[in-house]
């Protein structure tokens, strides 16, 4: 979950009158959580679905709401501008999206260009889907000649990247740039390279990787061109929704940009309207509440809400897109209201609960296991490859492995569970023996489709450890859980030592096996005792 | 009486007896007095000794006795005396002595016998004659240790004390050269009781006694996993919350795990980075044709893009167990159900202190037509309450599925402060619909691993799948 930095004099100086404490108690309230907290700044985590809280202005937005000192939406003010920006046909291929707009006479200090940037990385990485979905670009406006061109490039096409101060070839700036090797793989299969030129020929940026040094921005900068590439149009829209919302809480002044060609068109950045019945509302609360305080609720979550006898029409601003239907409407009610005057309440009806059969039988397993003296013991199911097969002394084929997996202890799925036990003993070698062990854990097989059974393993290390001790206990587990005889036929495992090897028969069929473990396999985990064991799949025993 | 903190092993006791009867005795004495092999006397001597109940006297004495040399020559007799049995028959020449005694003999014997002062010699031209002074002369002081010696009752201490008794002291020295006596050293333990041992009660009802105050071994108790019993704990609220298990299997369609939940394609929680995929495996029947094609619709008019069932076949470990229950609801579609799934899930992440790549997940559900989300605050705060946990409160929250979100804090004594634990929520229409469920549904869950870290007081989530035994012999168990 992304995390935003918020220095509380500049925040209370955004929402108004209000303390630092009411502010910092009021934070959770927002679905903000509080990771880090000092006397100069706090530093909270938010949903990724609220992209608005990435800065400081969209929260104090949201806390104005709560607190009652700013209600109801904020109107998006675009007025026309002069600007354009046209996109070429041959940008349909490689990234066919474009929207655009202007924002002007602001102050950027420091900080709120960190918070710009901030908010930028979090929708490329949200909404954005890491650029692949949509980037943005943000430029000083006086530095560009209108109108603008979304066209595209070879990769011969030169120019300054930002952070640069020498000219590259597109095909520099991917091999040898952090952002190019970063986001490269994005334009892996684009015909061309997609560019945004301004009139005079400048390159102003290059979507979704980086953007040209002519129009950094800095703090002196007073006028902004924000564009926004994408591969889809509606996401395109999202993301300049909110970064326009933004610039408008920050100060700016919103100016439209005209955009044609490919199928583009200019940006709306319409409110959506909603009605929100009042009977669904208080069903799903569990209140009763007229629709004038629903409507009071909604307003306090920075929506317009217009109370009617049955329902309320909303007005939901475009950078709430979060917004779907009446449950999302609901929350905010639920918000507004104050989740801390929502009172528990038990649900009317009742029921009998069941415990599950399966769940039953394998807890009273366990219970014989602990009074046959055994200790229970759990291993993860995704196990190492070495330990599986490299310490059993097997042949590995026919694992299930699992894709790119973060970790060398967990690649495959366990066909049994005594390689892990093995390990466990291995671990364990200081301290006091005898060591009696069991698991009781769902094992895999590579079938089509995968089967998944539950297994039982029961381990014995210590200087007397012998096949008969194993084998009476299998004997009584198997004679006290589930009144079968146990029988055990000579035959070879490459876990147990030759000659002290059996299956294990249950109903006529084998289920598993029991030996005492082959030396090689003791020496290769270490272990300085003899060590005895069996292995039996519970199917057909607990379940059929 | 003196009561002492000791309770004594019956060795001790039968020790103390024998000394109470004799007021010292070695270990051979004590040996044969208590009938204790000489192994339980030393043993039992040393634990009184460190209990200040004994004292022990360790002493030496050296012992002499005659070597086989010394008696052949108690028999026959020292050289110097061989010479005067000689001479008592009347005085021989030099030569005479000579052929009578052997030739090493017969200088010893001159040498000694005239130091003994027991002949003259007198030279003429011719020969060397030897004769006695007296008569039969009395034993040498060499004679004397030899008979002391043989007869047991030699006191070297003596001879050291006395100086009338020096020449005996020379004698002794001379023949422990000639190597006719040998000294056998001896070292013995005398055994006395201390004051404090006079009192004790030794009778047969003090011997039925043991020392229930000493220091014992570990014996370990067998046990279910500590996690196991959390794990079980929850199982048991749940039920007696009116809930019942539903069981489902590990690996799973992304179907169920991701695209019935109206987790779009894209989502970042989908890339192989979080999500562990089976290499090679897809799900030829993932669902019903009914139940594909709404999911699609749902996909499409809720996220604007085109839903691909190829994405949907890929087999996953499941990252939830709302997989199970979502499949459950949409297989039976009840108007009114309490249910709930537990068991493993698993992400891909690097495994720290505070994540594990599998862990242990349970969620709740309930359906019916007039459940809310009070409801839901109210079902949290009684399975808190039965779990020991009575602080609650409730956040708002995010999560991809549920409309409206919350999450529960709790407080926990031991740290102090607020811990976030299950979130809550209830299912989305984009959910629900597609799937037949008409009814509102009311879901939450969370890691199990979490409220057994605060149970058991652990900073390290890892300790519950390290099997460390130091651990889990005693981690606490009633509590």
């Amino acid at each position: 979950m992304p995390v935003v930095t918020l220095y509380l004099d500049r925040l209370q100086r955004l929402v108004g009158k209000t303390s630092k404490e009411k502010i910092i108690s009021t934070l959770p309230f927002l679905g903000l959580d509080i990771e880090e907290q000092t006397d100069q700044y706090i530093r909270v985590e938010y949903s990724p679905n609220r992209p608005d809280y990435a800065t400081d202005f969209g929260i104090a937005a949201g806390l104005q709401g709560l607190l009652g000192i700013k209600k109801g939406l904020v109107k998006l003010d675009v007025k026309r501008g002069p600007y354009q920006l046209k996109a070429d046909q041959s940008v349909r291929k490689v990234r066919p999206y474009v929207t655009a707009i202007v924002a002007k006479n602001g102050n950027l200090d420091n900080e709120t260009i960190r918070q710009l940037i901030t908010l930028q990385e979090d929708l490329h990485f949200g909404i954005g889907r890491n650029r692949k979905k949509s980037s943005i670009g943000i430029h000083d406006l006086d530095k560009i000649e209108f109108p603008i061109r979304y066209t595209t490039a070879t990769k011969e096409h030169r120019f300054v990247p930002l952070g640069s101060e020498t000219e590259s070839t597109i095909s520099d700036i991917l091999q040898n740039t952090e952002a190019g090797l970063q986001y490269g793989k994005l334009l892996e299969n684009a015909e061309a390279m997609p560019i945004i030129l301004d009139a005079k020929g400048n390159t102003i940026s290059f979507p979704p990787i980086i953007n040209s040094a002519l129009t950094t921005v800095s703090s002196s900068t007073k006028n902004l061109l924000v564009e926004v590439t994408a591969t889809d149009k509606n996401t395109a829209e999202d993301t300049l929704s909110v970064v326009a919302a933004t610039l408008q809480n920050a100060g700016f002044l919103l100016t439209s940009v005209q955009i044609s060609g490919a199928n583009n068109t200019t940006p709306l950045l319409k409110t959506k309207k909603m009605n929100l019945g009042v009977e669904l509302t208080n069903k799903i609360l569990g209140l009763k509440m007229s629709s004038s305080v629903i409507a009071t609720a909604l307003k306090k979550c920075r929506l317009d809400a217009l109370p009617k006898r049955n329902n309320i029409s909303c007005t939901i601003p475009r950078f709430r897109f979060d917004i779907l239907g009446p449950m999302d409407l609901i929350e905010e009610v639920a918000l507004g209201y104050g989740i801390e005057n929502l009172k528990p309440t038990l649900p009317q009806s009742s029921a009998v609960g069941q415990k599950n059969i399966v769940t039953k039988q394998l807890d009273l397993l366990s219970k014989i296991m602990v009074g046959l003296g055994f200790t229970e013991a759990l291993n993860s199911s995704l196990v190492s490859k070495n330990i599986q097969y490299g310490m059993t002394n097997r042949d590995s084929f026919g694992f299930i492995q699992v894709v790119e997996s973060k970790s060398q202890e967990h690649t495959i799925l366990r066909d049994m569970l005594l390689p892990s036990m093995l390990d466990t003993l291995s671990r364990n070698v200081h301290e006091q023996y005898p060591q009696k062990l069991f698991e009781i854990g769902t094992v895999f097989s590579a079938d089509d489709p995968i089967k998944e059974e539950i297994s039982l393993c029961c381990i014995s290390a210590h200087k007397d450890a012998n096949y008969s001790e194993i084998k009476s206990i299998l004997q009584s587990t198997l004679k006290t859980g589930f009144n079968i005889e146990c029988e055990t036929k000579t035959s070879t495992h490459f876990c147990f030592a030759k000659g002290k090897t059996a299956d294990v028969i249950a109903k006529n069929s084998k289920i598993g096996a029991i030996g005492e473990i082959d030396p090689a396999i003791v020496e290769n985990f270490k272990l300085r005792m003899p060590v005895v064991a069996f292995e039996i799949k519970l199917s057909g025993l607990i379940f059929n | 009486m003196v009561i002492l903190s000791q309770v004594l092993h019956p060795i001790e006791k039968k020790i103390i007896n024998a000394l109470k009867e004799t007021e010292k005795l070695n270990i051979e004495e004590l040996e044969q007095k208590t009938n204790l092999s000489s192994d339980q006397v030393r043993r039992g001597i040393e634990w009184l000794k460190l209990k200040g109940l004994a004292d022990i006297i360790e002493s030496q004495e050296t012992k002499h006795k005659l070597s086989s040399a010394g008696s052949e020559v108690l028999k026959s007799g020292l050289p110097e005396r061989k010479l005067v049995n000689l001479l008592n028959e009347g005085p021989k020449t030099f030569d005479e002595a000579k052929q009578s005694l052997s030739e090493s003999d017969f200088h010893a014997a001159i040498a000694n016998a005239k130091r003994n002062d027991w002949i003259q010699i007198e030279k003429d031209d011719s020969t060397t004659k030897i004769s006695l002074k007296v008569q039969d002369p009395p034993s040498s002081a060499e004679e004397k240790v030899l008979q002391e010696i043989n007869q047991g009752n030699f006191d070297q201490n003596a001879l050291y004390h006395d100086q009338n008794q020096h020449e005996k002291l020379v004698g002794y020295f001379r023949l422990k050269k000639l190597g006719l006596i040998e000294e056998i050293v001896k070292k013995s333990k005398t055994v006395s009781l201390t004051e404090k041992a006079k009192d004790i009660d030794t009778s047969e009802k003090g011997l039925a006694e043991i020392d229930v105050e000493a220091a014992i071994p570990a014996t370990f108790v067998a046990r279910a996993h500590p996690l196991k019993e959390v794990i079980n704990e929850i199982r048991e609220i749940f039920t007696s919350l009116g809930f019942t298990e539903v069981l489902g299997n590990f690996t799973q369609p992304s179907f169920w795990n991701f695209d019935a939940l109206f987790t779009p394609q894209d989502h970042p929680a989908r890339e192989m980075q979080d999500t562990f995929y089976i290499k090679g495996y897809t799900s030829d029947k993932v669902a019903s044709p009914a139940q594909i094609r709404q999911v699609s619709k749902s996909h499409k008019l809720g996220w604007r893009y085109n839903w691909n069932i190829e994405e949907a076949k890929k087999m996953v470990l499941r990252t939830h167990t709302t997989c199970v229950t979502i499949k459950y609801l949409a297989d039976q579609k009840p108007d009114e159900a309490r249910i709930f799934s537990l068991g493993r899930v698993f992400r891909n992440e690097k495994v720290s202190y505070k994540h594990l790549a599998e862990f242990n997940q349970v969620e709740g559900i309930v359906v019916g037509k007039d459940v809310t989300l009070r409801d839901l605050m109210g079902l949290q705060q009684e399975f808190y309450r039965k779990m020991g946990l009575p602080k609650v409160k409730f956040w708002p929250t995010f999560f991809p599925y549920t409309e409206p979100s919350l999450q529960s804090m709790v407080y926990n004594e031991r740290l102090g402060k607020w811990v976030e634990l299950f979130g809550m929520g209830i299912f989305r229409p984009e959910v629900t619909k597609p799937l037949g469920i008409t009814k509102p549904v009311l879901a939450w869950g969370g890691g199990i691993e979490r409220i057994a870290m605060l149970k058991y007081g652990l900073d390290d989530v890892r300790e519950f799948y390290n099997n460390n035994l130091g651990w889990l012999r005693t981690a606490i168990q009633c509590q």
